[in-house]
C-alpha cells in the first residue's frame, strides 16, 4: 500500500542540504557545534538495577535482572550476561513489533561486546557451584523515544542500571553445610555486582562530501550521514571497541582525532555515571534507615524470620538435586512472598481504618503504598506467631500519636539500637558463613 | 461531570479545557438558532458534546470547536500546510502532509497548469499547499492554487530548513496579534517563515546561523510562559550583537 511509504523518517531535500552547507561553517541545526555533546539526564526508578536515560530527545530505560541458571559447559565457574533490546513502535514509526530489525541487532551486539571483550563486568564473582550454578544477568533496554545516537544512550542506560543492580546474597548453611540459602533483600543487603571499568560508547557521524565529523548525531543527522563509528571507552583511555558502519571510508588520521576526542567525552560521561549512581546509593541508604524505623519489633523478628526461611529452604534445597527444582523452587517463594504481600496489604488497610482518627501527620495513602516499610515487616509475617501480629500495630499506633518532634527523638534512638542490634547477630552469623563458603568452594569438584 | 449541569451557557466552558464527555449545549434550550460545529465535538440528540480534549473555541455568530495541540495532523479543507513530496504518479503527486495517510496533489493543480507543463519534482521536495478536500477514508486533495486559480504564495520552497513542532505551536505562530516571539525575533533578524498548520515551519535567511537560532528560539518558546519568552528573548537577542 502506497500509505505505507510514510513509515521512515520523511526527509526533504532542503533539510539535507542545510544540514551540510551549516556544518561547514561548524554550526549543527540544533545548536550545537561538532563536537558537542547532548545533554544527559540518567535516573533511577525505586527498584535497584533500573534506570532511565535521556540524551536530547532519545530516550532509553535499562532494567538488569538475575536468575539462577546452569553454566556454560567451557566456563564452569563464570556466570553469564545477555542483553535484550525493545524497539517500541511508539519511539519511532519505522520500529516494528516483532521481528528485531537490523538496527536493534546491532545496538545489542554494540553494548554486548563493549561490555564483554573488556571483561568490564567480573563474571566469576557471577559462580555459586562450579559447573552447577551461576548467576545469569539480564539486561533489558527499552527505546522509548528515538531523537538519535540510539547506541550511546543504551550503552550509558545498561551501565548505569548494571551499577546499581543487586543480586540476592547466597550462602551454604543446613546441618551438613551443602544446602544453599538464596537469602531475601529484607533480611541480608544483596550484593552489587562487581563492576571494573564503565566502557563508554561514542558514536560520530560522517557527514556531506567532505566527511565532516560530528559527534552525537540526531537522527535527522543518521538519515544524512554517509558512516558511522561508534568507539568504546573507559575512563582510562583503553579502546574497548569499535564498531564502522557506513559505506563512507575513513582515513586514519580521522579515526585516531576520533579515539582522541571520544576518550574526553567517556570521562565526562563516566562521571556522571559514578555521581548519578552515588547519590542514587546514598538515596537508597537514607530509604533503608527509614524501613527500620517504624518498629525494633519487625527488625528482631525479620531475623527470626530469616531462620524460618532457611529452615524453609534446608528442607527443599538439596545440592544433589538437579537445578530445575531450585529454580521452580524460587519461584514458589516469590509467589508465596506475594500472596503475603496481599495478605499484609489488606492488614494494613484494616488497620488505617481502624487508626482512622489519628494525628494529621499520619497519612494512611503513603503508608499504605510503601515498599519499604512492607518488606520489611514483611519476614515478620512469614512464620511468627500471631500474638506478635497484634503487637506491631500496637507499636505503630504509639509512633503515630506521637508528635512529631517527639517521634524525632524515638527514632534517633531506635535506629541507634538497632544499628547495634543486627550487627552483633551478624557479626556472630557471618564470619562462620564466610569459612563454610570458602569450604565448599575448595572441597567441591570443579 | 454530573455536577455541571446541562443547561449552562456555552459561554461558561469557551475558552476552557475541555473533556471527552463533557456537555457544552443544551438545544433543547436554543431553538430557531443555527450553530456551525467544527472539530472535536459532536450532536448527541438535543445536546452537544466534546469528543477530544482541548479547548472550545467559539467565534461569532455561531461556529464552536474544539482545539488541541498535537504531534500528528488531521487533513482539513482550507488548511495551508507544508508537504514533502514522497512519490510521483503519472496523475498526482504524493505528499506527506503529518495526516493519517499521504495526501494526492494533482499535477494539472498549478496556475495554469496543463498536460504540456507538468512540474517535475524530486522526492523530498518541501511544498508549500492548500488542502482542498478532506473527508474520512479518502486521502486528502492538495493544490498548489488558491481559490480563484492563481498561485498565490504556494509552490516549492526553496534552502532553507524546515522544522517539526506539534499543531499547537504552528497555530500560535499564525495567530493575530502576531506572535510575540516572532515578532521580536522579527526586528532584530531577517528571516523568512512559512507556517503550516500541519506542525511544520520553514525558515530561511541569508546565513544558516540565523536560521538555526530562529527555529530553536520558536521550538523552545512553546514551553515557556509569557514572561519567560520575554526574558529568555532578551538574552538570546543581546548575545547575539
Amino acid at each position: 500500500m502506497e500509505q505505507r511509504v510514510a513509515t521512515s523518517l520523511i526527509m526533504t531535500l532542503n533539510e539535507k542540504k542545510f544540514i551540510e552547507s551549516a556544518l561547514l561553517s561548524e554550526i549543527r541545526v540544533d545548536g550545537r557545534r561538532p563536537f558537542d555533546y547532548r545533554t544527559l539526564t540518567i535516573t533511577f526508578g525505586s527498584e535497584d538495577g533500573s534506570s532511565e536515560v535521556q540524551l536530547g530527545q532519545t530516550q532509553v530505560i535499562g532494567f538488569v535482572t538475575a536468575q539462577l541458571v546452569q553454566p556454560y559447559r567451557d566456563r564452569p565457574n563464570e556466570g553469564s550476561f545477555s542483553i535484550y533490546t525493545e524497539f517500541s513502535p511508539m519511539a519511532d514509526p519505522s520500529f516494528e513489533t516483532g521481528r528485531p530489525t537490523d538496527i536493534a541487532i546491532e545496538l545489542g551486539r554494540i553494548i554486548d561486546r563493549g561490555l564483554r571483550e573488556s571483561r568490564a563486568v567480573d563474571t566469576e564473582s557471577l559462580c555459586v557451584i562450579s559447573g552447577k550454578l551461576v548467576w545469569s544477568i539480564r539486561i533489558d533496554l527499552h527505546i522509548i523515544d528515538n531523537g538519535g545516537n540510539l547506541v550511546d544512550a543504551a550503552n550509558i542506560a545498561a551501565l548505569a542500571a548494571l551499577s546499581t543492580f543487586r543480586r540476592p546474597e547466597c550462602t551454604f548453611g543446613g546441618e551438613d553445610g551443602q544446602q544453599l540459602i538464596i537469602h531475601p533483600p529484607d533480611v541480608r543487603e544483596p550484593l552489587p555486582l562487581i563492576i571494573h571499568h564503565l566502557p563508554i560508547a561514542v558514536t560520530f557521524g560522517f557527514i556531506g562530501k567532505e566527511n565532516t565529523m560530528v559527534i552525537d548525531p540526531t537522527h535527522y543527522e543518521e538519515a544524512v550521514m554517509g558512516g558511522s563509528m561508534t568507539a568504546t571507552l573507559n575512563t582510562n583511555g583503553d579502546v574497548c571497541a569499535i564498531q564502522k558502519a557506513g559505506g563512507e571510508g575513513v582515513p586514519h588520521s580521522v579515526i585516531m582525532q576520533c579515539l582522541r576526542i571520544a576518550s574526553v567525552k567517556a570521562a565526562d560521561i563516566t562521571n556522571k555515571i559514578k555521581n548519578s549512581v552515588e547519590s542514587y546509593n546514598t538515596e537508597r541508604s537514607l530509604r533503608k534507615v527509614k524501613r527500620h524505623n517504624p518498629s525494633t519489633v519487625v527488625v528482631e523478628f525479620g531475623q527470626q524470620g530469616c531462620g524460618d526461611v532457611a529452615k524453609h529452604h534446608m528442607e527443599r534445597l538439596n545440592l544433589g538435586s538437579d537445578e530445575s527444582s531450585v529454580i521452580s523452587h524460587s519461584d514458589d517463594v516469590e509467589l508465596g512472598r506475594k500472596l503475603i504481600e496481599n495478605d499484609k496489604m489488606e492488614k494494613r488497610n484494616i488497620t488505617a481504618k481502624r487508626f482512622g482518627g489519628g494525628t494529621a501527620t499520619w497519612d494512611p495513602y503513603s503508608r499504605g503504598v510503601d515498599g519499604n516499610a512492607l518488606r520489611a515487616s514483611l519476614a515478620s509475617r512469614v512464620a511468627t506467631p500471631p500474638e506478635i501480629h497484634k503487637e506491631e500495630p500496637k507499636q505503630e499506633k504509639q509512633n503515630e500519636t506521637l508528635s512529631y518532634q517527639q517521634s524525632l527523638v524515638h527514632e534517633v534512638t531506635k535506629i541507634e539500637l538497632q544499628t547495634k542490634q543486627p550487627k552483633t547477630l551478624k557479626d556472630a552469623v557471618k564470619p562462620r558463613h564466610k569459612r563454610r563458603n570458602k569450604l565448599m568452594a575448595n572441597s567441591s569438584p570443579s | 461531570m454530573e455536577a455541571k449541569p446541562s443547561s449552562t451557557s456555552p459561554s461558561t466552558f469557551v475558552d476552557q479545557l475541555v473533556v471527552p464527555g463533557d456537555v457544552i449545549l443544551d438545544l433543547s434550550s436554543m431553538a430557531n438558532q443555527t450553530i456551525k460545529l467544527g472539530g472535536g465535538l459532536r450532536q448527541d440528540g438535543d445536546s452537544i458534546s466534546v469528543m477530544k480534549a482541548g479547548t472550545l473555541r467559539f467565534t461569532k455568530p455561531n461556529k464552536y470547536w474544539v482545539e488541541s495541540s498535537h504531534k500528528r495532523y488531521v487533513p482539513s479543507a482550507g488548511d495551508n500546510v507544508l508537504g514533502v513530496v514522497v512519490d510521483t504518479k503519472p496523475e498526482n503527486f504524493l505528499v506527506d502532509i503529518k495526516g493519517p495517510a499521504l495526501a494526492f496533489l494533482p499535477v494539472l493543480a498549478f496556475e495554469g497548469g496543463t498536460r504540456r507543463n507538468i512540474p517535475k519534482f524530486e522526492v523530498g521536495t518541501l511544498l508549500y499547499v492548500r488542502v482542498v478536500n478532506a473527508n474520512t477514508g479518502m486521502n486528502p486533495e492538495l493544490s498548489c492554487m488558491d481559490a480563484n486559480g492563481k498561485a498565490a504564495e504556494y509552490g516549492v520552497l526553496k534552502e532553507g530548513y524546515m522544522f517539526e513542532s506539534s499543531t499547537g505551536l504552528s497555530r500560535t505562530l499564525l495567530s493575530s496579534p502576531p506572535y510575540p516571539v516572532l515578532e521580536a525575533l522579527g526586528k532584530k533578524l531577517s528571516f523568512e517563515i512559512a507556517v503550516g498548520i500541519n506542525g511544520r515551519f520553514w525558515v530561511n535567511a541569508s546565513q544558516s546561523s540565523t536560521v538555526i537560532l530562529v527555529g530553536n528560539a520558536i521550538l523552545k518558546s512553546e514551553s515557556l510562559s509569557l514572561v519567560q519568552q520575554k526574558i529568555y528573548l532578551e538574552k538570546l537577542l543581546k548575545n547575539i550583537q
